[in-house]
């Protein structure tokens, strides 16, 4: 999988634009490998996630890249100067940290003039800079008070302003917004994305939440296990998964075993474990082997009372469930096969078919993907 | 935001004459309930702080209030000339060797205590902690009269201290008999109490503001001046007080180690009441006014002392 | 440190005990009034006798004859001051001894406090025995309520081998200051340090005159910077190791220390001008419950084999003349054990100070301030 994206980042743009290197890094917790050969190239002004399960060490990445851990093996650039020997205090980086770590013996405003403080700036020039940090970050109401006295949202924003404050190359998010409400989360995401295209830092984001990472990021590198998946766009990254994993964690999907039976340029034709005969979109990486998983999202899958005709990778079956959810319908598919599909369509008719109706399920080749196991 | 809980302002619904009985015994016996929980609980707690602390401190209060009283006498409280007493510049002095004694003790805990308790409380091993405390406390087990004796066999001029730099080739140093000997003997025996305060305070310490303050730039000194010494502050303050009063009451280690010019206030109190000149109505408004500046003194603490978390 | 170290007016390891005890004592709102309730003495009483005594007057081997002879069981309980025995026997209504050791001015208060039972001289066997400057003592007159059984003065314990010259009287101390400088202690006792100044002085040991005092005072000030430490204990270490070169003791701590000297450098002398002298004795208090036993202890103590052995294992001066002459000469000659009479008799014991107290005390505190 690092050999793909290896090839997909073939062409090294010049470091100069380059805010974030990770140069096969692995890191090795007594014992426990966290981190396995990661490369990493992060653009300069780039929004980049890195997604993944919990546990796959992509808190680890970011720590690498703030200095709170060093590598047991390859090396970590920021902007072109190897970090491997620097302290957190002396990389420009800043971090938002996941439960915020806002001082809790200082108040707003001092907890954003920390940083400042430190630099020994002017004080005319950090009175200016926190306000303006204030200002970003709509706190400037609340100077005085404590973090104690502080909503969730509004600890985010301080925790947010105090890295902004510092002017850093490169802003860390971990977690960002894992502590908030739904709604509160969807607000922050809006105001961080403005807050990026306002300011044009890197940011590097670390977050579980796939949605989260969509919306926001320009690029996604997806983790799993200590190792990069595949790093790409949001659209590549959910229109193009390219491992089972990937497509699975990005959104849902329906996945089914095969082995392929017949191979020409332009199509490929499989079976599936349960005997299906799909024709399906050929995986752009090349010969794959005999087995592979087929992956359909269930937005891409029509459904019909009658069967269609001329259709290809068509199946009949009966349904479920049928689930309301107000812009969409959430429907399972029971195909005489055995199989189960999960069908999403939208809410267009606002007439909804019982349950156990016999029905028709198909799908057009490009939309079913052939995948690495 | 927009609205107050709507519940309190709707009325509550008149209850039927038969449900109204039943329910105002069961609010009387809570009620009662309500009073006796809490008074079972203070109780013997409450008992014996009355019977040993306040019935004590008020009848030395009264025999403060007596002139020149011996044992024997008949106690007959009139005036404050004992109070005046206490601040003839003799005594003042004697006070103020007390409060130096005791500020450099503790000053001498701090410095010693905190790097302790920061190792034991953040970087040694979790279940290596109360072992490392354990160990810690062992010096208390011993008592505090032979450890005084040790520190004279330590201190003295042909003592184990210069035994050893004049082994080195280095000078021998003049210890015993001064002030600098009353922090060494103290410092040894409150160190514990003061470890064991920093360590419950230091345990606590959230590492990722650490993390945070490095983040922001700070320098590992920076980052223990601004961020650990005021997320500890609690137990430093805490810390310091009980060395603090402790030492100012102690009075073996002056006597033992800090040569001529040693009088403390407690072994003035002392001499009050059982030296060769007994003056219980002196040594009791010494007394009284030992336990007021405490008092202030944590008062204080509890006002100031512990306003990091919430203002 | 074992226990036998600790002998007389031992203030720090009086003072815990002590101040526990005052607390109780003054609860009886007039201060330390002691109930005379009648006491029943049971059979199982006359078993057993509690005696309360300073260390080191008592070893087992006293105990094992007491036993052998009478058949009756000791239990000895120790305290570290005159001032400490004073305050429990106070707070506990006299507890359960029946045998107590005060010194000679504690008697008197003792006396005056009603403490005390009247000694039915016809019960004691030996009293004749006694040194006859012991058998009316000021604080006693006509030994009527206590039995001297120990006695010692106070003087300057010193290294001979390093003080050229050896000291004889006090004023030896502010003649050779520099060569004794922070290398001699004195003891930590307002009476004792004041009293050796005032008669150095040519006054008595108890003066109550203000203007002696207060000389005494301002001489004591000119020797300050050259004393080490008041100190009444942990100076025996100090000077076996050789670290202090003169230290202001009582003589029966200077007689354990010199037992304990290998290089037998160390001397005991009592100041030639006169010192204190004290005497420890032996009372029964009114609560005893065991007067039969206690009759029989004192009678035991003052057989004159039973005192010059103690003398000769314990090291102390029994005032008892008959023992004094069964034992050996070299104990007999020892200046630290016995001075010689013509120093003894400039010697005054320690008297009750009433109001001048308070002046002692105040230039006591100065002088330990300063």
């Amino acid at each position: 999988m690092s050999v793909t994206s290896l090839q997909k980042q073939s062409y090294p743009q010049t470091s100069a634009e380059l805010d974030v290197e990770l140069h096969k890094v692995f890191k090795v917790f007594n014992g426990e490998t966290a981190v396995r050969g990661v490369d990493l190239n992060i653009n300069r002004g780039e929004f980049f996630s890195i997604l993944g399960p919990s546990g796959c060490g992509k808190t680890t990445i970011l720590r690498l890249m703030a200095g709170f851990e060093s590598p047991s093996a390859g090396e970590v650039l920021i902007q072109g100067q190897s970090m491997n020997h620097v302290p957190p205090y002396k990389r420009p980086v800043n971090t938002v940290f996941q439960s915020y770590a806002l001082f809790n013996h200082l108040n707003v405003w001092e907890n954003i003039a920390f940083g400042l403080r430190i630099k020994k700036l002017l004080s005319s020039e950090l009175e200016y800079r926190v306000k303006e940090a204030l200002k970003l970050v709509k706190m400037e109401a609340y100077t005085n008070r404590f973090p104690a006295q502080l909503s969730g949202g509004q600890q985010q924003r301080v925790a947010l302003a105090r890295a902004l404050v510092n002017r850093p190359a490169v802003v860390l998010l971990d977690e960002p917004l894992g502590a908030l409400d739904l709604k509160l989360r969807k607000e922050m995401q809006v105001e961080l994305s403005n807050l990026h295209q306002n300011l044009g830092l890197t940011f590097v984001m670390v977050t579980h939440d796939q949605e989260e990472a969509l919306s926001l990021s320009d690029r996604i590198a997806v983790m799993r296990t200590g190792k990069i998946e595949q790093i790409g766009t949001p659209t590549e990254i959910y229109e193009r998964p390219r491992t089972a994993f990937v497509a699975d964690f990005i959104g849902d999907t329906n996945l089914f075993k095969a082995r392929k039976e017949s191979y020409d340029a332009s199509s490929l034709q499989i079976v599936t474990s349960t005997g299906m005969k799909m024709i399906v979109q050929p995986p752009e990486a090349g010969d794959m082997g005999q087995e592979v998983i087929v992956s359909i999202r269930p937005e891409k899958i029509q459904l019909s009372l009658y069967q269609p005709p001329m259709a290809v990778n068509c199946f009949e079956g009966r349904l479920q469930h049928v689930m309301y959810l107000g812009t969409h319908v959430h429907y399972v598919v029971e195909l005489i096969t055995g199989d189960r599909l999960t069908v999403m369509q939208p809410n267009t008719h606002g007439h909804l078919p019982d349950p156990h109706t016999p029905i028709y399920a198909h799908w057009a080749a490009t939309d079913c993907l052939a995948l690495k196991e | 935001m927009s609205t107050p809980t709507s519940h309190s302002s709707i009325p509550n619904p008149t209850p039927s004459d038969e449900s109204l009985e039943p329910n105002l015994q069961v609010g009387k016996r809570r009620s009662w309930k309500k009073l006796l929980e809490p008074l079972a609980l203070l109780a013997p707690g409450g008992i014996w702080l009355g019977l040993l602390l306040l019935l004590p401190t008020l009848l030395i209060f009264e025999l403060s209030l007596v002139p020149n009283i011996r044992p024997g006498d008949v106690v007959n409280p009139s005036g404050l000339k004992n109070y005046l007493l206490v601040f003839q510049p003799i005594y003042l002095q004697v006070v103020w060797r007390s409060v130096y004694f005791a500020f450099g003790t503790t000053l001498v805990c701090l410095l010693l205590g905190f790097p302790v308790a920061y190792w034991i409380g953040q970087m040694a091993p979790q279940r290596w902690r109360n072992l490392l405390l354990l160990g810690f406390v062992l010096p208390l087990w011993t008592s505090s009269l032979l450890r005084s004796y040790a520190w004279i066999t330590i201190l003295r001029p042909t003592g184990v201290v210069n035994t050893i730099l004049t082994s080195l080739k280095l000078p021998a140093l003049d210890l015993l008999n001064q002030s600098a000997a009353v922090f060494i003997g103290m410092g040894y025996s409150y160190l514990p109490y003061m470890v064991l305060i920093l360590y419950a305070s230091i345990e606590k310490l959230d590492k990722r503001l650490l993390e945070a303050s490095a983040d922001l730039g700070a320098y590992p000194m920076q980052s223990f001046w601004k961020v650990t010494v005021p997320q500890t502050m609690p137990g430093i303050a805490a810390g310091s007080l009980l060395v603090f009063i402790n030492t100012l009451g102690d009075f073996v280690d002056p006597e033992l180690l800090g040569g001529a010019s040693s009088m403390t206030i407690s072994r003035l109190i002392y001499n009050q009441f059982l030296g060769a000149t007994q003056n219980w109505g002196f040594g009791s408004s010494l007394s009284m006014v030992l336990i007021l500046a405490v008092s202030i003194a944590i008062a204080l603490l509890i006002k100031y002392g512990d306003r990091t978390p919430q203002r | 440190m074992t226990n036998d170290q600790y002998t007389r007016r031992r203030f720090l390891v009086a003072s815990a005990a002590a101040l526990s005890g005052l607390t109780l004592s003054s609860c009886g709102w007039t201060l330390a009034k002691v109930s005379g309730a009648p006491i029943k003495t049971t059979a199982a009483d006359r078993k057993v006798l509690y005696i309360y005594t300073w260390a080191g007057y008592t070893d087992d081997d006293l105990l094992k004859r007491f036993n052998d002879e009478t058949g009756i069981k000791v239990v000895a309980d120790v305290f570290g001051s005159n001032e400490e025995m004073l305050a429990k026997i106070e707070a506990a209504g006299g507890g359960e001894y029946s045998i107590i050791y005060p010194s000679d001015y504690t008697v008197s208060k003792m006396v005056e406090k009603a403490l005390l039972t009247e000694l039915d001289h016809s019960l004691l066997i030996g009293l004749d025995n006694l040194f006859s400057r012991f058998r009316d003592p000021i604080a006693d007159p006509g030994l009527r309520y206590s039995v001297p059984m120990a006695w010692g003065a106070t003087g300057l314990i010193y290294n001979s081998q390093k003080l050229n010259i050896a000291p004889l009287d006090w004023d030896y101390l502010w003649a050779h200051k520099q060569d004794l400088s922070k290398r001699m202690t004195l003891l930590d006792d307002v009476r004792e340090v004041l009293g050796a100044t005032l008669k150095m002085l040519g006054y008595s040991y108890n003066s109550t005159d203000p203007q002696e005092i207060k000389q005494a005072y301002e001489k004591l000030t000119q020797l300050k910077p050259a004393i080490a430490s008041f100190k009444t204990d942990a100076w025996q270490n100090e000077i076996l190791s050789g670290d202090l070169l003169l230290a202001m003791c009582f003589s029966s701590d200077a007689n354990k220390v010199i037992q304990e000297d290998k290089d037998n450098k160390l001397q005991f002398v009592v100041p030639h001008s006169g010192s204190s002298i004290w005497t420890d004795t032996l009372v029964i208090p009114k609560t005893a419950r065991n007067v039969e036993g206690a009759y029989a202890w004192i009678n035991f103590i003052l057989q004159p084999d039973v005192a010059a052995q103690l003398c000769e294992r314990l090291r102390f001066a029994p005032p008892n003349e008959v023992a004094y002459n069964q034992l050996p000469p070299e104990i007999r000659n020892s200046p630290s054990l016995f001075p010689p009479e013509s120093i003894l008799a400039k010697c005054e014991s320690i008297a009750p100070l009433e109001q001048v107290a308070e002046v002692y005390d105040n230039y006591w505190t100065r002088l330990k301030s300063g």
